[in-house]
């Protein structure tokens, strides 16, 4: 009598498969693409009061100044001088505040006549980097404030405090 | 009745072969946890504004029934952009800046006493900080986290004035 001994005993790899590959799917997704918003350059300061910007608020410009105290354009923006020479910084508080009067101009364009197409972006968030100056730091607030801005938010890394 | 005959009664199993499949996905997690690095969250403080002191620009009022609290941290930094000196003031009272040393701890418990008589008072309470040029950013919001843990929702970050240095 044969016990099956010419049998072929092979593990079920298929359910192995599906969870990797979930898992694959999963680092995927979490993998840390780089905003187009942000710069990775900026090395934020910690504070345990920062708060999360409200889900009303998801329409904000954001400032990447780094430790010089010049703000990083994205990707996306570049600025014209009135030399008429384009670049990716604006490194005084005189072109940053000619470029939120720009994009002021420009949001409220897109807004429509009623204003109810996109609304105008009214929150500026500054990402600061964590060495530079309050001197710089406050000539981009100022900047801000005489474009027309008046809700600005200094952004952090939350931490939870227990250390 | 005409009847089907079945031609090729050799019955051939499809082989898929999983194990290279297997094997390259192994290959694809490995290469993702390892370069896995989860973004650190951000979050917001909110500020008031400096006033804008153009010729010609009107700041808003906001009427009020009971005028804020106005308390004053004074920060000095030293050449490396540290918190050298906190002093800490309230306007018109009587008195005199209390020295706070350099230690944000001292700057916390004292703004949680002046915020706690401040509620049981209930009046609002506005922390302007007057901040040292040279004073780096990592300081500016430590102090402004500083505050608002301790209870003031309106801050105001200025620098120190020159004529009262």
């Amino acid at each position: 009598m044969s016990h099956g001994g010419s049998d072929k005993c092979e593990p079920n790899f298929t359910p192995l498969l599906d969870l990797v590959l979930q898992l694959v799917m999963f680092f995927m997704l979490c993998a840390n693409f780089v905003m187009d918003q942000t710069n990775v350059e900026i090395k934020l300061p910690s504070a345990i009061a920062a708060k999360a910007l409200e889900s009303t608020v998801d329409y904000a410009i954001y400032l990447n100044v780094n430790e010089q105290g010049k703000v990083i354009l994205t990707a996306s923006d570049q600025f014209t001088d009135t030399e008429g020479k384009v670049t990716d910084t604006l490194d005084n508080a005189e072109q940053v505040r000619i470029f939120l009067v720009r994009r002021a101009k420009e949001d409220l364009a897109a807004a429509g006549p009623a204003g109810k197409d996109k609304p105008p972006r009214s929150v500026i968030v500054l990402r600061v980097h964590k060495e530079c100056s309050f001197e710089k730091t406050y000539a981009i607030m100022k900047a801000c404030r005489q474009a027309g801005y008046l809700k600005v938010q200094l952004r952090a890394i939350r931490h939870s405090g227990a250390e | 009745m005409h009847t089907r005959k079945r031609q090729g009664t050799d019955f051939v199993e499809p082989d898929l072969p999983i194990t290279p499949m297997l094997d390259m996905s192994f290959q694809l997690l490995a290469f993702f946890i390892i370069t896995f690095r989860p973004a650190p969250t951000e979050g917001q403080i909110a500020l008031a504004l400096p006033k804008d002191e153009r010729p010609g620009a009107v700041t808003p009022r906001f009427p009020m029934d009971v005028p804020p609290a106005q308390l004053t941290v004074r920060v000095t930094a030293a050449a490396n952009g540290t918190i050298e000196r906190v002093t800490i003031s309230e306007p018109g009272s009587a008195v005199f800046a209390k020295d706070l040393g350099a230690k944000v701890e001292a700057v916390r418990d004292e703004l949680a006493t002046v915020a706690a008589g401040l509620s049981r008072e209930n009046r609002p309470a506005r922390l302007t900080l007057e901040l040292d040029e040279k004073l780096i950013q990592e300081y500016v919001v430590q102090l402004m986290d500083t505050g608002v843990r301790a209870g003031f929702a309106d801050l105001s970050p200025v620098p120190i004035d020159p004529n009262r240095r």
